[in-house]
């Protein structure tokens, strides 16, 4: 690989104009589709809309949004639906690709199963799941709603108030519902995960694991002192890559919750689409999609510089 | 592999089902979901209403399951597909809008879509593996940096080209030209990316010996490295296909007439002011689902392939 | 003579085309937006009756209008079409010449979006401007006195009451519910059901919430345009709903969203629905507390129930010295800023004002009482139902629940957090407190 790249630093300069014509027709429909509207949206961000037209407001907007307790508690329900959903999709990805590189007969039936739910569009997956839990008639409400089950009177997953919080107003411990949208979205985010940590897992080479066996290390020692250093680029990507499609996802929220009850599933990006095209306050959403775009950057920029080390490293 | 095998063969039969019981576990969790929706989705409407809900309307007065007496029915399925009768061969045709309008038209924006995406990222993914430029660097990380942008707000500024583009009176213009270049651009990034990948594993020697041969570096690309890149574009393109058929709040924003609009808008006729019909909608969701779900089980090789791909170098 | 031959082809397929444009051109059309779409035939859509409507009367206005205008319809997603509209005239974009509004509260996005043309010249020179009911004109201006609607129909804010669940009559008072509400809890019953949940950008606020608040003599604005909601009347509104959510005296899944509160009245485990009269169209089937059936699936059910004396309309309970409040709210026109075709609109908006088609609109698409007082009088409004309505609504003292706020979307969004927060999540919090920062942090962006 190495080799290639190298040769063609040397012959690519002088090549003809090819390259820019190749890349030409993509780069004029990422202009008009994503970095005009991009800009457009920074400009919108400093503007109101007043019966007139466009009004410059400067930083108004930022400091509005501020000022409202919602933005502090959406971001606090950003982090723990970040925390949570990063974490058990993780985990159980990490274990489930575990069994599959068991290399059990069927494994190929069980990873076809397995990956249903990845294909499954977001905004079904939250209807799906919203219609096991629907007060009083959902499948699981049956269940969950029953006092015997859960004392003293059940629980209601979609109407359930959340607890009081531990630290402050940090929106901690989550509401069932939130739990809820924790569970669904890891449900659809799983199979990706764990096909993620399944291909890594197969390069840890064997070697490696039988002399460590050799030596008298038992299977939990393999996995934590070999397996998981050796994985962890990968890991590090799969968490970058969860929290960036958590940070923006809304179709799920939309369909579930609609960010309640009450506030308790408000994250970020569902604010971002409450504010903009429920309540038509452009300027506002603007504000807050570009703090929202920060955060993307940032962890787009980790990613890069975590697959770059990955490269170096083999 | 095999000494691995040999360290483990004593305690073997254990593992194995051990890891047997945890990936039936692990399946079962997968699916519970899809099936609780079939299972509502052939439901009379009389039994989904009912309080405490019951897991199969199999009950009678006086028995708590009969299988004589399950209640199934295809109402849900009925009020999505809504077959009339007919003179054709079949002696009915479905008069659902699903079936009529929606299907067809995101059959339409996937497929252009994919199509243009292959061939723009096909373009450019050899352009970024093959040639060293001035900017290579800096236009593939912006090419990353563009997915950061948050969709939601994007989406006024598109709103509004879209509404300049009507009005300019470009002949034989259709809104859904604009739809399709919208999800072009959506999906472009990422495709590039991976694209570059595919073509980074294919050896160049293969085309100098073109080169050698004869063919211009056009035909070169065409007659040797595509046909070797086919796996990897096809891989581009159904993730693409995924992508739009699955896509909702674009098209929810972005469609503003009835006959352009694509499946997951379309399921909001089921989703109006009056949602408790779950029959029908879980219906309308397994309708939706079962093609991606379809194309997934005869295509998932190349789905497991361009996942990783995507994961790592995006 | 091949290429002769295609060039003649050519010429001869584009004089067609053109002979197809000039004959359109000679009747321009008229286009609308409505929440409803001609062409969905399904019969058990949740819109069935407005797309009816639509599918009757176009014909009739191209036949009324023969060789001046076509009416065009483009149906629009009801949650969506105020937004596009709003983004559409500010990108300059294509308009319709006429608005279904079937929101009041939108004439204020309108009003602050520059959307909307202003009516009151030609309106007032219309006859049928001295017929209209004055709330609804009222309810039809921006805060700049300017008229952005003409309003057609009303939809006041009433209760649906099982008749067995409250024999002798609804509550008058809270204490009078409470005690009755006690006693349908020992039978396993709910004594009201209403949207109770944030759902819906806090849609709740302006149904069942609004009523009580208006009710025991409340209100959310000081008149000015300022938000004020810590005084002793929301309190008191506020600790009521917190008995009956902290008694169950209502079921949980009023607080699931999605329209699910309507299902614990079809099944009548709920005693009341507090909701808009438009409600009738979409709370079916019924089934009776004593087993009787109404299922044909449509707005029928509801009436038939009314008819049958199983279901009553009546005004909420209010506290001493306060009539029953009700939220009100107007359906009918806007004519937005860019239409292309005025001179269609207005034509349009007099042939609805027109005694025959009047009553049809209003029981159409408007599903109320007409604005028009001459209407009011059509047989059309003699049946039970629509005679249960008017009274009940004549005992109320209805008004819309923003009064002077002029963001009411972002009002109604914090207003319904802040209340669900008292009432159902956190039921010992300082009621003032949560008022005072609520309407403080809503102030802040005056």
């Amino acid at each position: 690989m190495r080799q290639l790249l190298s040769r063609y630093k040397g012959g690519g300069q002088t090549q003809t104009s090819l390259p820019f014509w190749l890349i030409l027709p993509t780069i004029i429909v990422l202009l008009a589709i994503q970095v005009y509207p991009a800009l457009y949206t920074a400009w919108l961000s400093l503007q109101e809309r007043e019966p007139t037209g466009w009004t410059f407001v400067g930083v108004e907007n930022y400091k509005r949004l501020f000022g409202t307790s919602l933005f502090s508690e959406s971001i606090g329900h950003t982090i723990v639906f970040l925390v949570g959903y990063t974490s058990v999709t993780l985990a159980l990805g990490f274990i489930i690709a575990l069994l599959l590189n068991g290399n059990v007969r069927l494994s190929g039936f069980y990873i076809t199963l397995l990956f249903i739910p990845w294909i499954i569009a977001d905004i079904l997956v939250g209807l799906i799941f919203r219609l096991m839990v629907v007060p009083d008639y959902g499948l699981l409400s049956g269940i969950l709603q029953n006092p015997k089950i859960i004392p003293p009177n059940g629980l209601s997953v979609l109407t359930a108030v959340r607890p009081t919080p531990w630290f402050g107003n940090f929106a901690f411990p989550p509401a069932p519902a939130m739990d809820f949208l924790i569970l669904a979205s890891a449900w659809r985010a799983l199979p990706f995960v764990t096909l993620l940590l399944l291909a890594a897992m197969q390069t840890v080479p064997s070697e490696i694991i039988e002399s460590s066996r050799i030596d008298g290390a038992n299977g939990r020692q393999v996995i934590r002192h070999i397996m998981i250093p050796l994985m962890l680029p990968t890991m590090v990507v799969a968490l970058f890559s969860l929290t960036l499609s958590g940070m923006n996802g809304v179709g799920m929220i939309f369909s579930l919750t609609g960010g309640g009850p009450g506030t308790s599933t408000e994250v970020l990006s569902y604010m971002l689409y409450s504010i903009g095209w429920d309540r038509l306050q452009f300027g506002r959403a603007a504000a807050l999609a570009l703090m929202i775009a920060v955060v993307n950057w940032l962890l787009i920029s980790g990613t890069l510089r975590v697959t770059r080390l990955e490269d170096r490293n083999p | 592999m095999n000494m691995k095998n040999s360290l483990l063969i004593t305690r073997r039969q254990r593992t194995n089902l051990l890891i047997n019981l945890g990936l039936i576990l692990v399946t079962l969790f997968a699916m519970l979901p899809i099936a609780t929706t079939v299972l509502v989705s052939f439901k009379k409407e009389q039994d989904v209403t009912r309080k405490p809900p019951v897991i199969f309307p199999c009950d009678t007065p006086t028995q708590a399951f009969d299988w004589s007496a399950c209640r199934w029915s295809v109402e849900g399925y009925d009020r999505v597909l809504a077959p009339e009768p007919a003179s054709n061969w079949l002696g009915f045709e479905l008069t659902g809008n699903m079936i009529r309008t929606y299907i067809p038209n995101t059959l339409l924006y996937a497929t252009t879509t994919s199509f243009l995406v292959v061939i723009l990222a096909g373009l450019s993914g050899y352009a970024f593996s093959r040639y060293r430029f001035r900017g290579h660097r800096f236009l593939m990380i912006s090419i990353l940096a563009i997915t950061g942008v948050p969709l939601l707000t994007n989406l006024l500024a598109l709103y509004q080209m879209g509404v300049r583009l009507r009005k300019a009176n470009i002949p034989l213009y259709d809104d859904r030209f604009f739809i399709i270049i919208v999800y072009m651009g959506f999906f472009l990034p990422l495709s590039v990316w991976i694209a570059k990948g595919f073509f980074d594993a294919i050896p160049r020697e293969l085309e100098e010996a073109a080169l050698i041969d004869g063919c211009s570096p056009l035909g070169a690309l065409w007659r040797v490295t595509m046909p070797l890149a086919a796996p990897g574009l096809m891989a581009v393109f159904l993730l693409t296909f995924v992508g739009v058929w699955n896509e909702f709040i674009a098209g929810y924003l972005l469609i503003s007439r009835n006959d352009h609009k694509n499946v997951m808008f379309g399921l909001y006729d089921f989703l109006g002011q009056n949602i408790v019909n779950l029959q029908v909608l879980a219906a309308a969701c397994i309708l939706i689902a079962l093609p991606m779900v379809i194309l997934f089980l005869f295509t998932r090789r190349t789905f497991f392939k361009a996942m990783v791909e995507g994961a790592i170098k995006g | 003579m091949k290429r002769k031959w295609s060039l003649i082809i050519f010429i001869a397929l584009l004089a067609l085309v053109l002979v197809a444009c000039g004959g359109a051109a000679e009747e321009p059309d008229f286009v609308t937006w409505y929440q409803y779409d001609q062409d969905n035939e399904d019969p058990a859509s949740d819109e069935r009756v407005g797309n009816e409507y639509l599918r009757n009367t176009i014909p009739q206005f191209n036949e009324a209008f023969a060789g001046k205008w076509t009416w065009v319809n483009q149906p629009k997603a009801f949650d969506r079409m105020t937004t596009e509209l709003v983004a559409a005239v500010q990108a300059g974009g294509e308009v319709p010449d006429l608005f279904e509004l079937s929101n009041t509260q939108d004439v204020i996005d309108f009003y602050r979006n520059g959307t909307a043309q202003d009516l009151m010249e030609w309106a007032q020179a219309q006859s049928w401007f001295s017929d209209l009911d004055p709330n609804g004109i009222e309810a039809c201006k921006g805060p700049d006195g300017k008229l952005y609607c003409i309003p057609i129909s009303q939809r006041p804010q009433l209760v649906y009451v099982w008749k067995d669940r409250y024999p002798d009559g609804y509550p008058s008072t809270p204490e009078e519910f409470l005690a009755r509400a006690a006693e349908l809890k020992a039978e396993g019953l709910y004594a009201i059901t209403f949207f109770g949940s944030t759902d819906k950008g806090g849609e709740g606020l302006t149904r069942a919430i609004w009523t009580t608040i208006s009710s025991f003599g409340g209100s959310l604005d000081d008149g000015q345009g300022n938000m004020l909601l810590n005084t002793p009347e929301n309190t008191a509104a506020i600790e009521f709903l917190r008995e009956i959510v902290a008694n169950e005296y209502a079921p949980e899944i009023a607080f699931a969203g999605g329209f699910q509160e309507e299902e614990a009245f079809k099944d009548a485990s709920a005693g009341s629905f507090p909701t808009g009269l438009f409600g009738y169209r979409y709370v079916n089937p019924l089934t009776a507390p004593d087993g009787t059936a109404y299922d044909k699936g449509s707005a029928e059910d509801m009436l038939d129930a009314i008819a049958a004396g199983d279901v009553y309309l009546t005004s909420f309970l209010s506290v001493e010295g306060q009539k029953p409040g009700c939220g009100i709210d107007v359906a009918g026109f806007v004519i937005p800023v860019g239409a292309k075709n005025v001179e269609a609109a207005h034509d349009y908006i007099n042939w609805i004002m027109s005694p025959e088609q009047n009553a049809t609109w209003v029981q159409g698409p408007g599903g109320g009482f007409p604005v028009l007082k001459t209407t009011q009088t059509d047989e059309t409004f003699q049946t039970p139902f629509y005679k249960e309505a008017a009274e009940a609504v004549g005992s109320s003292a209805c008004r819309p629940w923003y009064g002077s706020l002029q963001r009411p979307n972002e009002a109604q969004e914090v207003v319904m957090n802040a209340i669900y927060k008292l009432i159902k999540e956190d039921p010992t919090a300082d009621i003032a407190e949560v008022l005072t920062q609520t309407q403080e942090e809503y102030n802040a962006g005056n």
